[in-house]
This record gives C-alpha cells, structure tokens and sequence, in this order.
C-alpha cells in the first residue's frame, strides 16, 4: 500500500444518500452524525504564507479548535499543540522550531484570518466482523465562506478515503469500489478554489508600483498617474500602520510618502509651484512626525537579536532601554494616530486626490507640463545620475560622514526616478542598473543606520539614570561605531562598482538619446 | 514527540484504564499519539478490539528496523494507534537483556516513531525488571496511579527509592491518586493529607466509577461512551494539567 488516503471528486448536483446505499451493500459501515467544521486560513496582508507555500490553519468545530502547520510546500500539515490562540507575531510565539520557521516566512507581519472554509461532514466507517474499524471514509461538502459573511457557495465535494494503520486489505477493497465508480481523484486544494472565489483576492494588496506609461504620455498625466499609485499604496496601508501591530505597515506606509515628497519635487516644472510647495509641505510633514515611530521600531527590533546573543543577566540589564524606546515609540506613534484620524487630515487627502484624479490639462502650462514624459524622464535620470558620480567621486577615506549622507539622498532620488519611469525602459536592462545602485545603497543605508542608533543610544545615556544600562548602552555605542567604520572602509570598493565604465556606458545607453538616432 | 509511560510494581492499579483514556484524549486533540501495550496480558489491545499479538514476538520487534512500525495498528479512533501486547512480552527481561545497553534500547527503537507520532504512551506491565528500567530512561513522564491506601503508598515509597538510587531523573514521577473511593474513611483521610514524601503530584485524581469498569464490556474509553460521566470528565481535567506541565513549563 503506497498511498493511505484517496480524494475524489463527487459531483455537486448529487446527493450523498445513495452512494451510501451502495456502499452498505458491500461493506458493514457505521454512520455517524453529520458533523460541521470551519477551516480558517491566516496569512499576511501581502500573502507571505501562500507564495511561500507554507499554511497557517485553524479548525474550528464548535467544541475545540486546532491549528495546523505546515511550513513549505513539500513539508507536511502539523498540528500545533499547547497553543492557546493562533498567535498575530511569531514573536509572540514560545521560542522553538514552530516559532523560527513561521519567522523565517513572514518575519515582522501580522496573521489574520483570510480565507474560512465550511465543511460539512458525513463521517463512514467500514468494520470487520469484529465491528472494529478498518476504513474510515469522509463524505464532505465544502463551502467557502468569505470571512465575516454569512453567505456561502459551494466549492464542491469530496470523499476522503483513509486507510487504518495494519488493515490494508480492507483499505484494497474500499479503493476497488472507488475505482468501478469512475469517480475523478481529486488534486486540488480547498483553499486554492475559496481564493479563486474570493473576490477581496481581486484587489491584491500590493505596495509595488506597478505602473505602465505610454512614452509619448504628456509628463503631466504621467506625474498624476504615479502620485495616484502612491497614494493608493499609502491609503492601503494606513489602517494597519494606525493599529501599529504589524510594523510594515507604518514602513510602507512611508515609503509612499516619501517617494510622493520626491516625485513632486524632483519632476519639476510639471504641476505649478504652488500646488507643489502646499503638499510637499503637507507630506514632509508627515514624514518627520514618523521618523520617530520607524527609527524606535527598527532599533527595537534590532536590540532583540543582539540581546539574544547575551547571556540572561545581561538581558534583563537592557530592559530600561528597550522601556525607553517603547516609550518613545509610542509617544510618536500617538501623535501619528492623532494626526491621521483628523479632520484635517482627511481634507487634505481628499483635496490631493480630487486634485490627481482630474483629468483637465494645467492651465497655464508648466515648462514641462506638455512634455513627453520618456523625454522628461531621460533628462532627469541622466541629471542625477551625474550629480551621484560627481559627489562619490568627491569622496575620500578623510572625507566627513556628512558628505555621506548628501550622497545616500542623492542614490536615493535617483532609485525612486528609475522605479517611477520604469517600465518606459527595456525591463532586463533597467533592472540591472537598479541593482548595480541597491548595491551602493545598501552600503550607505547601513553607514546611515549605524548614525541613527547610536544618536538613539546617546539620547538614552543623557536621559537615563540607571547605570547598568548605560553600561550596556556604551558597550554597544562602541560596537555600533566598529561596524560604521567597517562600512565605511567598504565604501570605496561599492562606489567604485557602481561607477564602472561598463555602469556609465549602460546608464549613457539607456537615458542619453542621441540626436541621431 | 513525548513518551508518557504509565507504571506501577502493582496490579490492578488502574494503569490500563489510565493508557486508554488518556491516549484516547491526546488523539482527540488532533496529536498523533501511540499506545503501546507492553503488558503481556493484553487488556490495552483488547479494549481496542485488537488482536494482542506481534509476528515474531518481542523479539522481533527489539531486533529489527522496521518490525515496530509494521506491527503498528489503527485504532478506532483517527490519529490513535495501537502497538499490541504479545504473549512473548513476559520474557521481555530476557529479550532486552540479549542487547547491549537494555536501559537505552527502548529509546532508540522508539527514535524512528519521533516523526510520526506527538505523543507515544506506554502501558507497562506491573514489575520491576530490566525491561522497567529501559522505561525509566525512554520516558519524558512516569505516571504511577496510586490506591490511596497504606499499601500502596509503600510502592510508592519503592519506587521512588529504586530511582534515586539507579540515578534516574525523579523530576519525571508523577503520581496521583486512583481509583477513590470517598465513601472510604481511608482514601479520604489520604486525598485529603497526602504523605510528606509525595510532595509533587498531579491535583487531578480518578475515582472508583462503574463507567471505568464497563470499558470491558463496551471495549472502548470511557470518552466514547459515557462522555458526561464524572470518570470521563477526570481523565478530561488530568489531560488537561498534563498538557499545561509539558507545555506551560
Ligand atoms: N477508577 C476505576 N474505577 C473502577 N474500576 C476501575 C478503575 N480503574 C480501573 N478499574 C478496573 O480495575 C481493573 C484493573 O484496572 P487496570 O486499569 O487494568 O489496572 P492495571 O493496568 O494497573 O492492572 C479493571 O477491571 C478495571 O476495569
Ligand atoms: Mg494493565
């Protein structure tokens, strides 16, 4: 026997009853009573668990409730026992394998319910003529319920057929059955099928920009195309960035605000000066009321895995500063709260968003309002490109951080330009060019974060009191400098990749149209 | 995976009746869970209408690879299995005694079962043995039913002597209290005032209920049964504060 369970499907328009009927001429079966189970599927808000092929499943039949657990597509369902409560972090979870391996997919995010499946459960059982079970059948309706709705449809029907361990003459015998009946085994999963019903799965949460725009496009339909985008994105993410639970809300959440700061400051000469200065006002100002909830949120999540590596003692030594940055944090994060849920707020976005969605051309025209944006773009990509080689090449072992930092808002700038204007570019090429800067990037984003934790250590020392973790604190102001210096050590080579001739020939290729051709 | 074995030097303790239930219980929660019969009498397999008997006998079993997992049957109840007793089980001493290091054998020939099963329980035959010791060193709990009388408080002043001085782990002793009967000034006196040398035990106990008896006639748990009863209900609220001492610790 190389399988022990068989699937079938069972055609919907058919009753049960007189399957059952032809099976208790065959065999001596128990009935049991119909029972009904929910099966609710968890998942992040952008699917982790699904694309990673990794299942969170809670059944629930009104008596007790399981959770299973399968952790890759090739790895088995697991029941997850000693839970009280599907857990909305794996931090939340007791340390252990079912912790690091739902971490390892979904990192920082948050569960929720996604999919609920009902089953309804006609349980069979074959006996012998001891009346002792040999083969268990399941004969199930499944219906998708979206969740929180009371309506349901039906997915369809399956009979579930499993072999009892030592009995499998009797398991032989029922599959021979199964097979005169010509039934189609089944392959799919329920949760495939409820998704492909599910009509919240047809507005994807999504925080790419995903953006398509014709060449010849005026630059001003363009621009408004590519803030409407952002603003979706920051709109998706609002709720869960106000709830603050899952931090990659709040992060995303920035991130549109930022690059909605960018495109309107640096696709210049398209909207008139004013409406530009109002609302890039408006989101820097949003930007610098968050800068504290991200900051307090990555430091935190950072002190974790470095106090993993202390001994217990020493642990419970950094429990003033991690206070410290929760407090903070959540300071910030009321002031985010109180900010979003305004009236003013609300207006504001509402103003930005009639603003984008109207399709009346700008009167007067701007300098670059009429422009096709593909020119536009060209012009402003090659621009700051040359700014980035011109201030890295400035660049020495002796130069100040500062000089730094200017050269990490440049890169900055010229990565959110090429993701705007994307795909007016041959995909394989571009991406190319944008890795080539991720790699210079990284290096300065970590040189940049390495300065931001230890400001945050420094403000710890000169507000805090308690000497033990000061002493901590100190001890990792050190380390923390040890690796900005190794970062800086490594700026050179990363610059120096980045502004290869075979890069600048690329970048020439791709942004410099030349008048002959 | 969790071994839970259920011992006692004496019969007629409840030790069956204590495997069946709570390894019907574990199953309900979802956990894959084994009982293994290795008492030779059988009554483990019999209160799961399974023939109490192993191709090749217990030495088979202890010698080969595989031999464990075929002779593995299922119950009548979904992720329940049974490995059944044998008639050869009450040579086990000398089976065991054929390998080298008897104490760990029992551990590695349940090693490969890790992957299966969540939880494996083990319903031991009243002796003490070699085959008691290897017991002794595979099991995560040892969960010894006591008749609250004078008597069988005194085993149990035995046992835990004999693993102090074999060196065995006595964090993992467990007694509680079986088969009680409160119309008996005695067991009452005892429940009530447990002796000094018994200062970690369960606080679930099981009484002296007919349903327990009836198993034998209905050939089933009590869970399966008799479900409302006071016995099920006891067996219920100890699964309930075992689960919370292997995963609450
Ligand atoms: N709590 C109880 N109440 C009444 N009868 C019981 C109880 N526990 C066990 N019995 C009965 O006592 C006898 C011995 O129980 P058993 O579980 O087989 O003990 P052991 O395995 O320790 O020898 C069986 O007939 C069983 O039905
Ligand atoms: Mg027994």
């Amino acid at each position: 026997m190389a399988n022990n369970q068989l699937d079938f499907v069972f055609p919907d328009k058919q009753g049960f009853a007189e399957l059952i009927h032809s099976l208790r001429h065959g065999f001596s079966i128990r009935q049991s009573p119909a029972a009904v189970y929910y099966r609710t599927f968890y998942d992040t808000v952008d699917w982790l668990l699904r694309t990673a092929g990794s299942a969170l499943e809670l059944h629930d039949d009104g008596q007790s409730q399981k959770l299973y657990w399968r952790a890759n597509k090739d790895a088995p369902l697991r029941i997850q026992l000693g839970l009280k409560q599907v857990p909305q972090l794996a931090k939340q979870l007791p340390a252990g394998e079912f912790r690091q391996q739902l971490a390892s997919v979904i990192s920082v995010r948050e569960l929720n319910p996604r999919i609920q499946i009902k089953v309804k459960r006609i349980p069979l059982a074959v006996l012998n003529k001891n009346e002792k079970v040999v083969v268990r059948i399941n004969l199930d309706e499944n219906w998708f319920y979206p969740v929180k709705t009371r309506a349901g449809m039906l997915l369809g029907k399956r009979i579930c057929v499993k072999a009892v361990k030592g009995y499998d003459e009797a398991f032989d015998q029922v599959e021979a059955f199964f097979h005169e009946m010509d039934l189609r085994p089944s392959q799919d999963n329920m949760m495939k099928l409820a998704l492909a019903e599910s009509k919240s799965s047809t507005i994807e949460y999504s925080t790419k920009l995903k953006l398509l725009l014709d060449p010849e496009m005026p630059a001003e339909e363009a621009l408004k195309a590519i803030l409407l985008r952002l603003l979706e994105i920051m709109e998706q993410n609002t709720a869960g960035a106000i709830k603050g639970t899952d931090i990659e809300f709040m992060h995303d959440y920035r991130v549109s605000i930022r690059k909605t700061r960018s495109a309107l400051t640096l696709i210049k000469r398209v909207f008139p000066k004013k409406t530009v200065k109002k609302y890039s006002k408006f989101f820097s100002g949003l930007g610098k009321l968050t800068n504290p909830v991200r900051d307090m949120d990555v430091f935190l999540l950072k002190l974790e895995s470095y106090a993993e590596k202390l001994g217990k003692s020493k642990q419970e030594q950094l429990q003033p500063l991690r206070q410290y940055l929760q407090d903070n944090r959540d300071k910030a994060q009321q002031a985010y709260v109180d900010t979003v849920t305004s009236a003013e707020y609300r207006q504001v976005l509402k103003g930005w968003r009639d603003y984008l969605e109207s399709t009346d051309p700008i009167e007067p025209p701007q300098k670059n309002s009429r422009k096709p944006v593909s020119q536009l773009a060209n012009e402003l990509i090659w621009s700051t490109y040359q700014v980035a080689l011109k201030e890295g090449n400035a660049i020495t072992d002796e130069t100040e951080a500062e000089a730094l930092h200017e050269l990490r808002k440049t890169c900055k700038k010229l990565r959110y330009l090429m993701e705007f204007f994307q795909s007016l570019y041959p995909a394989k090429k571009i991406l190319e060019l944008i890795n080539a800067l991720k790699g210079l990037q990284d290096n300065l984003g970590d040189f940049n974060d390495y300065h931001v934790h230890m400001d945050i250590l420094k403000g710890f020392n000169e507000a805090g009191t308690d000497e033990a973790a000061i002493k901590v604190s100190t001890k990792m102001i050190s380390r923390l400098d040890k690796k900005q210096h190794a970062t800086r050590n490594s700026f050179a080579e990363r610059f120096r990749a980045f502004s290869s001739q075979e890069n600048q020939n690329e970048f020439r290729e791709l942004f410099v149209v030349s008048n002959d051709g | 995976m969790k071994i839970i074995a259920i011992y006692n030097i004496k019969g007629g303790v409840g030790k069956t009746a204590s495997a069946v239930n709570l390894s019907y219980l574990a199953s309900l929660d979802g956990a894959r869970t084994l009982i293994w019969d290795l008492d030779p009498q059988g009554a483990a397999s019999y209160y799961f209408r399974i023939k109490a008997k192993v191709k090749g006998g217990g030495q088979k079993l202890v010698e080969g690879h595989n031999e464990l997992d075929a002779a593995i049957k299922g119950t009548d109840y979904e992720n329940l299995d049974l490995l059944p007793a044998d008639f050869s089980y009450r040579n086990m001493d000398l089976i065991l005694d054929n390998v080298k290091k008897p104490t760990k054998r029992l551990n590695r020939l349940l090693e490969p079962l890790a992957e299966e099963y969540d939880f494996i329980f083990l319903d031991c035959p009243p002796s003490i043995s070699s085959a008691s010791e290897s017991v002794f060193a595979a099991a995560d709990m040892l969960l010894i039913p006591t008749i609250p009388t004078t008597l069988s408080l005194r085993t149990y002043k035995q046992i835990l002597k004999f693993f102090k001085q074999q060196k065995y782990d006595a964090m993992k002793i467990l007694p509680f209290f079986a088969m009680v009967d409160r119309r008996k000034q005695l067991h009452r006196l005892i429940v009530d005032n447990p002796p000094s040398f018994m200062p970690v035990k369960l606080d679930s106990s099981i009484p002296y209920a007919s349903e327990i008896e009836r198993m034998g006639v209905n050939r089933a748990p009590v869970g399966d049964f008799a479900a409302n009863s006071r016995a099920a209900q006891c067996y219920k609220s100890m699964w309930e504060e075992l689960k919370s001492l292997m995963f609450e610790a």
